[in-house]
Order: C-alpha cells, then structure tokens, then sequence
C-alpha cells in the first residue's frame, strides 16, 4: 500500500508536467484543427533556452519560464502565420507535415547549436526532498505540479473568463459562423498557436529539471503527447489533463510494483480499452461531423 | 571514460527505421562488387610508392547522432598521425588521415569506406564510430583484403560476424565491462561481501547484458538477488523504478546503464534518500566531465564504473598521449574523453605491427595481430580470431571527487572505498 501511494504522487507530479505539454497539443487542435506534431520539439526548444539562461547566466529555470515563454509565444504566433496560414481549409492533412517539418528543423537547429549530449538542468535544490507524511516527494517535482497547475488555471481562465477565451472557444466551435459574428478567425488561430507553443516552452523549463534531454527527446515526447490528447478528446483542454496524469500515474504505479517493462503497456491499454469503447476519447465531443 | 558513448548507439533511436534501407544498400553495394569481378590487392606496389604519405581512411560521423563521439574518435587518430610524422613517419613515410562523414548512418559509411579502398586506394582503414557503423564497414573492409582496427564496435553482433580482419582496439568486449567489479567483489573476505543485490537496467545490447554477467557471477558466489528488472529504452521517469529497487534494500546496485539513464538513477537514489552499500554503473559514471555535471559534485562519491582507459594509468605511452592531447586541445588529464584513447591505441598498435613486419601489408598486418600482445596506452591487448579482445577493463571509482582507477591492484593509483559513502544531497 506504501508503495502505491508513493508510485502514485510520483506519477501525479509526472503526469502534471505532461499535462501542460499536452494543453498546448489539444488547444491548436481545437483551434485550427491542425495536429502539431512540432509541439515535443517547441516543448524540448522551452527546455533548452532555460538550460542557456541557466548555464550562462545562472537564472533559476523556473523564474526563467518568465523569458521563455513569451518568446516561444512569439515562435508558435510565426511559425502559424508563416507556414500554416497558407494552408486552405481543404489540405488541412498537409499540416502534418508541415509540423513535422517544423519540429525536424527545431531539432536540427538545437543539434548544431548545443550538439548530442544529453543535457539537464541542475539548479542547487534539484536533489532536495520533501518529507509529507512519511512520503518522499522530490522538491522539484512539486514545483512542477504547483507550476504545471497554476499555468493551467492561467489557461482555463483566459479561455472561459476573456473576450479572447470566448472567440477562441466560438472558432474552436464553428469558424464559419465565429467569422461571421465578426471574430478575426485568423487572428485567434495564431495567439492560439502562440499559446500552444508558450505552454509547451513552460512545460519544457519544467521538464529540463525533472529529466535529462537532447535534441533527439521531441520523438519520445510526441507520441506519448498524442496518446494523452487522444485519450481525453482531441480539443478538450481538460481530458488533456486527466488524461496526462492518468498516463502518470498508470506507468508510475506499474514500474514500481509489478516491471518497468509493462509500465508504458498499462497506459496503452487503458488507451486502447476507452477508445474502444468511446472512440471520441473520455472527454472529446463528435463536432462537425468529423469523426 | 572510453565507455560511456563507446559502443553502440547511446544516442537516440530513430536509425532503426533505415535498417531496412541499409540492408538494401549492403545487397546493391555487394551485387556491384560481384559484377566489378578482380577487386586489387592493396599490398602491391609499396616499394614504388616509398615517398609518398600512408593514407589511412576512416569514416567519421559529422553529423547525425554519431557526431559528438566521432569527433573525439577523429583527435585520437590525428593526435597518433601527430606523433608518429613529428618522429619521422611509419618507415620513413608521412601518415595521413583520410575521413569522410557517413552522417551517422550505416549506409552511408559502407559506401565511404568502398570509396576510400576502390576510388581513393588509400592503404589502411580504421574504423568509425558505433558498432552500428563497424560491423558493416568492416565487411566491406574484408572483402577487399584490408585490416580493420577499430576503436568503438564491441557490441556482441560485431563478433559474431567472426570477421577474421577485425580488431576491437579495447581490452574488452562491450559486455564484459562488469567483469572487473565482479572480480573486486568476490576478491572481499567473505563477511565483507554484500549479501542481496539489484539489477536495474537499460533494455539495450549494451547495457543489460553487463548487469547479467556480473549476476551470474554473484549469484554463483551466493548473494542473493532481490531485484531484476528491465526497463525500455523510452523509459524517462527513473523514479518509480528505483523506488522499488530501494524498497528491496539490496546492499549492492548493480546497473546496466548507457547515460542519461544512469544520471536519472542516481538523482532518483538522492531525492527518494536510498543510499546502496555499493553502486556500479557500467556507463554514465564513467564520464569524468558530464557525471558529476548532471548529478551535482556533492553525489559522485563512492560509486564504481568501469573504463577501457584512465589518465592515472602507467600503461604504454600514456603520458606522452596525455601531454600531446593538452597541447593540443587544452585541459586536465581527466577531461580526456576515453573515445580519444581508444583511437589513439588503434595508432599505436598499427603502429607495432608494422614494425613488426616491416611493410605495408594488410594481410601480414592481419596475420601477425592474431598472435602475440600489443602494448597501448589501455594496456596490453590481444585478440581471439573473432577480433573480440580478452582483458578486463580497469574498475574505477569516485574518490573525494574524482575517478580513479582502483582494481585491479597492478593498475591502480587508490585503494578502493569498500561503503559507499551517504550522498551529499
């Protein structure tokens, strides 16, 4: 039972981090119904610029999330204008590639800039832990969980409480008649993107600490982001987050009481087993005759 | 040191979807061997060619996974080339090092190293980095006559190819590694010998196989095994995994580890305060620079590794490579990447065949390195007659933060510390 409870606040604060990855995922989704598979890449870019402020300028990785992700605000807003924007609305399979593009350039960049080697960030309480109850639970990782949380909240107030939010959740839900109604779709689809790509780049400051990274990780992230955002429901912001601590807390309890090898398999089959049986996902909505 | 990206694929995974590729390439490139019918002999013509340089080709990564450690490789070759033109060349001629890149990719060295030996007739190869990347090219190498002499391709696969021109320049192959901490251990008294141990490791050629050599070797000797468990190359959250090795209390931890992975079980050990009697990693602890760089300076202490090479070793031309490596590139003896030292003894035993025999030959060179012993900077080496190499490796240690070797007795500079120390947080 000890051993449950502990896997299990180890695969809570895990499970937050992806969470923010994956918010980033499902809101172009839901935005512009655009895959991006770029966003491991943009979250392992997040990751590296808080290890170059960290390294060369001794800046705490979580107050440096405060640079970061605006400028990855400003990479996600450019890289929509600049190559998604000229997709029609009939080659929306193209965004695919295109994402995929994006992240092998991002990766590319990151390889010539801060070469193979796996890197980390270690600022002086990496190591320290927090004894809660009898349990221990890495210093880091909560930081991570609270960050992971509050940058959530931020998003899920900006999208319910705001002008913005509620033209945002309009286009999510039909452009057509949003466009007509007089929101500059165009415009919400790029701060979406943007936005997509600024959590990735919190959640990589994040990851950076928590686990080691090169420019190779984006693969490994990619597929586990896309399980999680098609577990919850492609576009729901909060299946994203059951499903992504779900996935944490799933690997964490199998990896520590029954094999590492079948951990990443429990998650898979809870994954299969609720597409089965809501080929939507646990929160996703059929909209628009897409699915 | 000479491990941590020594052999094999340390870096990321996406070669496997070109394996299918490279497969068609190799079957393509030996179709057009056949059909090119007389491949030449390389060991004609030395005497008319007395003044010009040796050429030695190699295929070296610039870049793809590979580059990093390809790049260290490529010092320790030209530090050699270096040394031996400064003291008047092999048999009175320069030597010269031929690379091309290969872009880390299987297909692409064979085609280099088919260029080198067809188009560019150089007279020697060396090889590239990664078994990956060896074992194909030492194929090509083969069917055209020419010795392979190679720092980097030790996994299993490279020597059940049973290539008869190929030397893994190393004292021993990939898996062994955990031979020599196996040894240390059995070597304690009887009531100082740990009595349980753990086995978490890496699902890769290179790293699982290690911890499963060194359990058979403790379960022989009675210490009970109280955890055995792979985990998956994709594995990134270490925690829960070593929660569980820490709830078996095993006095001695003995991981199978490439890198990242090993910096990811220490730092787990500190944050969940699980401290083993005894720790051995068969890579990542090894790297004098990047460990304590990734797990803080304060948690190094008292955790074993293994290397091909150590800068505090007295072997053959040590200090000369460590004096020629500072003027070069700079910094301390302990900053020296082992990859550099394995090239630089792959010099140097070419170096003593040829003198042995007095030309250019590749198939003297071949037939007289199956025999006798070949002093280098990693010791003395010899090879089986599948070019698999049957020393230990020398068991290192993390004292008062730095790594030292400790075992066996005859290389080592400090006695080894039986407990390891609690971490430093």
């Amino acid at each position: 039972m000890r051993t449950v409870v502990q896997a299990v606040i180890l695969g809570l604060s895990a499970g937050a981090v992806y969470a923010l990855m994956a918010s980033g995922l499902t809101l172009a989704f839901g935005v512009m119904r655009v895959v991006n598979v770029a966003q491991g890449a943009l979250v392992i870019l997040g990751a590296y610029g808080s290890y170059a402020l960290f390294s060369h300028l001794h800046a705490d990785p979580f107050l440096s999330i405060l640079v970061v992700t605006p400028l990855l605000f400003v990479v996600g807003v450019a890289v929509q204008m600049v190559f998604l924007r000229r997709l029609r609305s009939d080659e929306r399979e193209l965004s695919l590639l295109v994402t995929f593009a994006v992240a092998i350039g991002i990766e590319g960049v990151l390889t010539l800039t801060f070469k193979t080697n796996y890197r980390s960030i270690n600022p002086s309480y990496a190591n320290r832990t927090l004894h809660l109850l009898g349990y221990q639970v890495p210093l880091v990782r909560v930081l991570a969980f609270v960050l992971s949380a509050g940058v959530l909240a931020l998003l899920w107030l900006a999208l319910e409480r705001t002008r913005f939010g509620r033209a945002l959740r309009a286009t999510v839900q039909n452009p057509t008649s949003a466009r007509l109604l007089g929101v500059e779709v165009e415009r919400v689809a790029a701060v979406g993107f943007g936005l997509g790509a600024a959590t990735g780049a919190a959640a990589g400051a994040v990851y950076g600490i928590v686990w080691p990274f090169n420019p190779g990780s984006h693969y490994d992230l990619i597929s586990r982001l896309l399980s999680i955002v098609v577990l919850g429901g492609l576009g729901s912001l909060g299946g994203a987050v059951v499903a992504a601590l779900l996935m944490g807390v799933a690997e964490a309890v199998v990896a520590a009481t029954l094999s590492p090898v079948w951990s990443s398999f429990a998650f898979f089959a809870v994954l299969i087993g609720v597409l089965l049986v809501r080929p939507q996902g646990l929160f996703g909505t059929v909209t628009r005759g897409e699915l | 040191m000479g491990k941590p990206h020594g052999h094999g694929r340390p870096y990321g995974r996406p070669q496997g979807r070109f394996r299918f590729a490279a497969a068609l390439a190799v079957a393509a490139l030996l179709l057009a061997a056949c059909s090119s019918g007389k491949s030449s002999s390389p060991s004609g013509g030395n005497q008319a060619q007395n003044s010009k340089p040796i050429r030695i080709g190699a295929s070296i990564s610039r870049s793809g996974d590979f580059s990093d450690p390809a790049q260290l490789v490529l010092r320790g070759y030209k530090l050699w080339a270096d040394q031996v033109n400064a003291k008047g060349g092999l048999l009175g001629r320069k030597v010269e090092i031929v690379t091309v890149d290969d872009a880390s990719s299987p297909n692409q060295a064979v085609t280099n190293y088919q260029n080198l030996i067809t188009r560019d007739k150089v007279d020697l190869t060396f090889g590239p980095f990664s078994s990956l990347l060896t074992l194909p090219s030492a194929q090509v190498a083969k069917r055209y006559g020419y010795a392979f002499l190679e720092p980097e391709g030790g996994g299993p696969k490279v020597f059940a190819a049973k290539l008869p021109n190929l030397f893994f320049v190393q004292p021993a192959p990939a898996v062994a590694q955990g031979q020599v901490f196996a040894d240390y251990v059995l070597s304690l008294p009887a009531a100082q010998r740990p009595k349980t141990a753990a086995y978490p490791s890496l699902d890769d050629p290179f790293a699982s196989p290690v911890a499963e050599a060194v359990r058979t070797r403790f379960e022989q000797a009675g210490i009970r095994t109280v955890y055995n468990h792979i985990y998956p190359a994709e594995t990134t959250d270490l925690t829960p995994i070593v929660q569980k090795v820490a709830a078996a209390k095993p006095d001695v931890v003995v991981a199978g580890t490439q890198s990242e992975d090993a910096y990811s079980q220490v730092k787990a050990m500190v944050q969940l305060g699980f401290s083993p009697k005894m720790l051995f990693m068969s890579n990542g602890a090894n790297a004098p620079t990047e460990f304590p760089d990734k797990v803080g300076k304060a948690n190094v202490n008292g955790v074993f590794s293994s290397s091909t090479w150590s800068p505090d070793a007295k072997t053959n031309g040590n200090a000369e490579f460590i004096a020629a490596y500072q003027k070069a590139y700079g910094g301390s003896p302990n900053g020296i990447d082992g990859n550099t030292a394995d090239a630089y003894a792959v010099g140097q035993v070419l170096q003593q065949a040829v003198a042995k025999i007095g030309a250019i030959d590749n198939q003297k060179i071949i037939a007289t390195l199956h025999s006798g012993t070949w002093s280098t900077i990693q010791g003395d080496l010899q090879w089986d007659a599948d070019g698999a190499p049957n020393g230990k490796d020398v068991l290192l240690q993390w004292v008062d933060g730095t790594l030292v070797p400790v075992f066996p007795a005859d290389r080592a500079s400090k006695q080894p510390v039986a407990v390891k120390p609690p971490w430093g947080g």
